[in-house]
């Protein structure tokens, strides 16, 4: 063994290989940009528009149980009520005491809401918080409790079917 | 370091490492569009670097496999290959932490339930981040081109 083999450590001629590594790196660019002067795919080098990329958005906040619009515990005294809805529509029915937090599917619930949401469930000593919406698809009363499950709260619950199923079928034959 | 059986387990390394980079860069040379609306979903780059990236990046791609395969230039290329598999590892780990759920791209434009990044993709990314680290560090002596042309200028050695 040469007394240059032994000399050699893991960082020997490391300078010569980052080199060759810059250089391969640069050749290959200057050929992918020429190449793609004569490719029948060619695309501009810098893009003018704006990329249309469908990523679903994560899923918003955390666990939030389905209940029917006949179960008992919605009407018990420790279960909190939310209404999802617009607020003209929560000013015109409303399940007792329900809080009206309206859900936005592009706005996030607002903090003071939220803070003001557990200082009331803090208060009527509730155990659980039921959310009702519109019932539609996607449910915007299932939306806005996952959105609050996902900030920290509790037993979080919403109607199956929503305000509709609540009220049940409407005098003159509506659902 | 100098001990020989590291160039047999650097060509092992070399020809799977080689044959994936090759593999991967056919589909984004053949389609550069799909390429880059690949690199667009990550929502990394700047929209003026996404084209330029999408040209170029599968021909070093192309290069370097094809360079640890016939064992010239080993060390520079697997250096090469070294930064690209840092820089897609850092590009999922990105995506993943914003919850992105949505396609590698790393071998061809396929959907996300066909190929969705994880962190298992990260897994596979670092054991070739590690073979192309270990090619640079020990492969001192690259069986192919490099070592026939060591041979040629020094016919005794």
């Amino acid at each position: 063994m040469s007394a240059e083999a032994k000399k050699q450590t893991w960082f020997s001629g490391l300078g010569t290989a980052l080199r060759d590594a810059v250089l391969i790196t640069a050749a290959c660019s200057v050929m992918g940009l020429l190449v793609n002067l004569f490719h029948p795919e060619k695309i501009p080098y810098i893009a003018e528009e704006e990329y249309e990329t469908l990523v679903p958005c994560p899923e918003p906040g955390g666990e939030v149980t389905p209940l029917e619009a006949t179960d008992p515990s919605i009407h018990a005294e420790d279960t909190f009520i939310v209404d999802a809805r617009r607020k003209p529509e929560h000013q015109v029915w409303k399940l007792r005491d329900a809080m009206s937090i309206p859900y936005d599917y592009l706005e996030p619930i607002p903090d003071q809401t939220l803070k003001e949401l557990i200082r009331r469930t803090q208060k009527t000593g509730a155990r659980r918080v039921l959310v009702y919406g519109d019932g539609k698809d996607p449910d915007s009363g299932e939306q806005a409790g996952r959105e609050i499950s996902g900030k920290g709260i509790k037993n979080v619950f919403f109607v199956k079917g929503g305000a509709p199923a609540l009220k049940g079928p409407e005098p003159g034959g509506g659902p | 370091m100098n001990w020989r059986g590291h160039s047999w387990l650097a060509l092992a390394a070399r020809l799977y490492l080689g044959w994936v980079f090759v593999y991967a860069c056919l589909h984004k040379i053949a389609y550069p569009g799909m390429f880059a609306l690949d690199i667009a979903t990550y929502d990394i780059l700047p929209l003026w670097v996404i084209n330029l990236a999408a040209v170029t990046l599968p021909w070093v791609e192309l290069f370097a496999g094809a360079m640890l395969i016939v064992g010239f230039r080993v060390r520079g290329a697997s250096l090469a290959v070294a930064g690209m598999m840092v820089m897609f590892m850092v590009a999922i780990v990105i995506a993943l932490d914003k919850g992105l759920g949505m396609a590698c791209g790393c071998f061809a434009s396929q959907t996300t339930e066909e190929d969705p990044i994880s962190f298992l993709t990260v897994l596979r990314d670092s054991g070739w981040l590690f073979l192309a680290v270990y090619v640079a560090i020990f492969d001192r002596n690259a069986i192919g081109i490099d070592r026939l042309q060591k041979k040629r200028r020094n016919p005794h050695g």
